[in-house]
């Protein structure tokens, strides 16, 4: 009998947020086959994420705190009663963790009594270095692309954006803290399909790799993360530049991510794709290069093919988001603009629906107060509460009513 | 040549100081990974400063740079390197502020281990008390609520008075920025006030006439709405003889709370770190007699110009202003003590180490 765990740690913008999506919507099909994700609500492993890694994100690590070790306890309950039974935990940023945290956490988990196994998704730097960007522009960031990218090339890394990047996206140094101690069969990639592949290829690749494959569950897409244009994501980091000081993170998520980003400007698939510039295609091909060689040196299981990390070469017209065409952005920015009626409208109607509601309440509540009966009782209380007597009374019949309330 | 490196971690553990550049002796390795270059820097800090016991030692040694910033990294020189990953430096070129920051994490992580006593009694509220709100700067008015609660005096009650307290515009805003980052940390000061002057306006929390007009809108009496533009007039006003006495933050030790205030974040849930905030760390910040805080030149005009602005509105306002509505404006320092307009990050770096190593104020 084995227990084991399979601990999916990155990388950002690599189908995650789908596949995470899927497990916890089946997570009733998965537990009668003996795999165990354990989650109450979808974002739980970034939770306990956030609290392995002791990481601030915009207050939500006050609802963080002792989450890593309710994770690793619930893991270790299963196990108890299901030896052989299977564990996933998945989170993106996990790959940021130091050596010492990956240490912490598989230790949590049981190892190395556990069958631990590290499962990381990749995908080529050409289309990761722009994802990122977006990413961070998606989270509130003001800075153009073309200071994002100075920060990335910057060797010292000496910046919160170059800091960040590259420690959730050097796949050999993520697999340095991760899997140091791990057999190289222990140790699994699933590359994301190049562009232009079959739509589920990643889900097949991540479903064979998790062991999935025999199960009927429902891979329908509900939450994602998908991407945005160069108009698009002009539009969003300037809204940021604007809106930053006034719009706090708490409504930042649901108006500007959510409604504005994920369910609007998304959906315009006809403006020109953000890429990487055509000069960065000359560091970054050697750079993946590399990685490729350390990752298939050290013989590691890998679902798909590592060539899927070699980046598409430059498109022939591209596009740059730090000089847009205006005339796409400010498209972009009418379509948000009707969004936000749409979206206002349908609150104004919620409010007055509430107005109403509160009105016919109050109305209902009036007929009540003005009914004799009510209007006998508060006099007489009124009476008695004015005089030392009265009061004793109705404490006596309060006491004997058998309520302490001292309402009438 | 990792052997090197291993001698000198062996050597500042022992409490060694030489720098990385100086040493040449060696041992054998304890463990697969030598520690970073972060974390035996700020360990030889920690030596040259005074004495460390090997438990501390192990503590930085063990460490993490907060994952927002750079992580461990090699040391130049220290042995073979990947040619992926984080590059070596020289630990001596690791700059103040990222020591301080480890320095902050290492605070926070002992903060949060922290026993707390009993939250103290508060006596029962008494009958004959002056019902109260208190508004304005949090430095001043989140104190003395406390000390108010704890003598039976809790804000709230039947047509309570609304006392909004003031001071130079100045200290407003640099009490304003100190609470916020003691309470879940904050940007660096001179961040902080830049984005504040973009805004062109001062934030609600010290805007005093904007304070005092949104409780008149709000319905409450004219004649209940009380502005002060000195603290110590707040005392007759709420029914008390005198004000808790009032510490001001270095500027080092307001940069530092702002540091651990940020790393304790993930560590303890709100209630128990506002206790932990308040009853310890402000304690081991008050013993820094460094600087005061200041608005750096740059914006002082821009300062100045919002000061006369609530002169003119606190003249005008239909409430009650205690005080010279003058004394909003910005004060001139004394020449000897005339404050800085930004931290330090060498001065924090030091005061973190003082209090690592739990060096009474007079020793150092």
């Amino acid at each position: 009998m084995t227990r084991r765990v399979l601990l999916h740690v990155g990388t950002p913008k690599t189908g995650t947020s789908h596949f995470q999506d899927v497990l916890f919507r089946n997570q009733r099909i998965l537990r009668k086959q003996g795999v165990l994700y354990p989650a109450e609500r979808f974002d739980a492993h970034f939770l306990a994420a956030l609290d392995l890694m002791q990481l601030p994100w915009g207050g939500l690590e006050d609802e963080a705190v002792g989450a890593w070790d309710a994770l690793a306890e619930k893991v270790r309950h299963f196990h108890d009663r299901h030896p052989d039974g299977t564990a996933i935990i998945s989170h993106e940023i996990l790959a940021i963790a130091s050596r010492a945290q990956a240490e912490r956490a598989m230790a949590s988990l049981g190892h190395p009594d556990t069958e631990i196994h590290v499962v990381l998704s990749v995908r080529d730097l050409v289309r990761q270095i722009p994802a990122e960007w977006q990413e961070n522009v998606k989270h509130r960031r003001e800075l153009p692309y073309g200071k994002f990218l100075a920060q990335v090339r910057d060797p010292e890394r000496a910046t919160p954006i170059g800091s960040w990047f590259w420690g959730v996206q050097e796949v050999p140094d993520i697999l340095d803290r991760w899997a140091a101690g791990l057999p190289a069969e222990r140790v699994h990639l699933v590359t994301v399909p190049r562009p232009g592949s079959p739509p589920d290829l990643l889900w097949q690749r991540f479903s064979t790799t998790f062991g999935l494959d025999d199960l009927e569950l429902d891979v329908e897409a509900e939450r994602a993360n998908p991407s945005l244009g160069v108009p698009e994501t002009t539009v969003v980091r300037r809204i940021n530049v604007k809106a930053n000081k006034v719009v706090p993170p708490a409504d930042y998520r649901p108006l500007v991510r959510e409604l504005l980003a994920h369910q609007t400007l998304s959906r315009r698939r006809r403006s020109p794709r953000l890429n990487l510039p055509p000069a960065d295609h000359a560091w970054v091909a050697p750079l993946q290069q590399s990685w490729i060689d350390t990752v298939r040196d050290r013989g590691y299981d890998v679902c798909g093919d590592l060539d899927d990390l070699v980046g598409d070469p430059p498109p022939a017209d591209w596009a740059d988001p730090d000089h847009p065409d205006e005339a796409q952005v400010a498209d972009a920015a009418i379509d948000a603009i009707r969004a936000l009626l749409v979206d206002n409208a349908r609150l104004m109607h919620v409010e007055h629906d509430l107005h109403e509601r509160v009105g016919h309440l109050e109305r209902e509540l009036e007929k009540a107060y003005l009914r004799p009966t009510y209007r006998w009782r508060e006099k007489t209380v009124r009476r008695l509460q004015a005089s030392r007597v009265g009061r004793l009374a109705l404490r006596g019949y309060r006491f004997a009513r058998g309520r302490s309330s001292r309402s009438a | 040549m990792n052997r090197r490196a291993w001698g000198w971690v062996a050597h500042l553990t022992d409490g060694g100081t030489t720098p990385w550049a100086d040493w040449s002796g060696e041992a054998e390795p304890c463990a697969e990974v030598v520690p970073g270059a972060q974390q035996l820097e700020l360990l030889r800090r920690l030596n040259l400063a005074g004495g460390v016991g090997a438990e501390l030692a192990t503590t930085v040694v063990a460490s993490d740079p907060p994952r927002r910033s750079r992580p461990s990294l090699p040391l130049v020189g220290g042995g073979d390197v990947p040619d992926h990953g984080p590059r070596p430096v020289d630990p001596a070129d690791v700059p103040d502020g990222e020591l301080a920051r480890l320095a902050s994490v290492l605070l926070a992580q002992r903060l949060a281990s922290t026993t707390l006593e009993p939250a103290p009694e508060v006596l029962r509220p008494r009958v004959w008390r002056t019902r109260y709100h208190l508004r304005g700067d949090p430095e001043v008015v989140v104190p003395l609520r406390r000390h108010l609660v704890a003598d039976g005096r809790p804000p709230g009650g039947r047509h309570p008075r609304v006392v909004i307290v003031g001071t130079d515009t100045g200290q407003l805003l640099v009490d304003l920025w100190t609470a916020q980052s003691l309470r879940h940390g904050a940007p660096p000061w001179h961040e902080w006030l830049a984005a504040t002057v973009r805004q062109g306006r001062l934030p609600e929390q010290v805007d005093l006439p904007r304070l005092a007009r949104r409780e008149l809108d709000a319905g409450v009496d004219r004649r209940a709405v009380h502005v002060v533009t000195d603290p110590a007039l707040a005392a007759g006003l709420l029914g008390v003889r005198r004000l808790p006495d009032r510490p001001v933050l270095s500027a080092a030790a307001a940069d530092l709370g702002r540091r651990v205030a940020s790393a304790l974040r993930p560590m303890a849930r709100p209630p128990r770190r506002a206790r932990l905030t308040t009853e310890v760390l402000r304690p081991w910040l008050e013993t820094d007699d460094g600087p005061a805080l200041v608005v750096p030149p740059r914006h002082r005009e821009w300062v100045t110009g919002r000061a006369e602005h609530m002169v003119g509105e606190l003249t005008r306002g239909r409430y009650r202003v205690h005080g010279d509505p003058a004394l909003v404006r910005p004060t001139e320092r004394p020449a000897d003590n005339p404050g800085v307009g930004a931290a330090a990050s060498s001065r924090t770096l030091a005061l973190a180490v003082r209090l690592l190593l739990g060096t009474p104020r007079d020793e150092s």
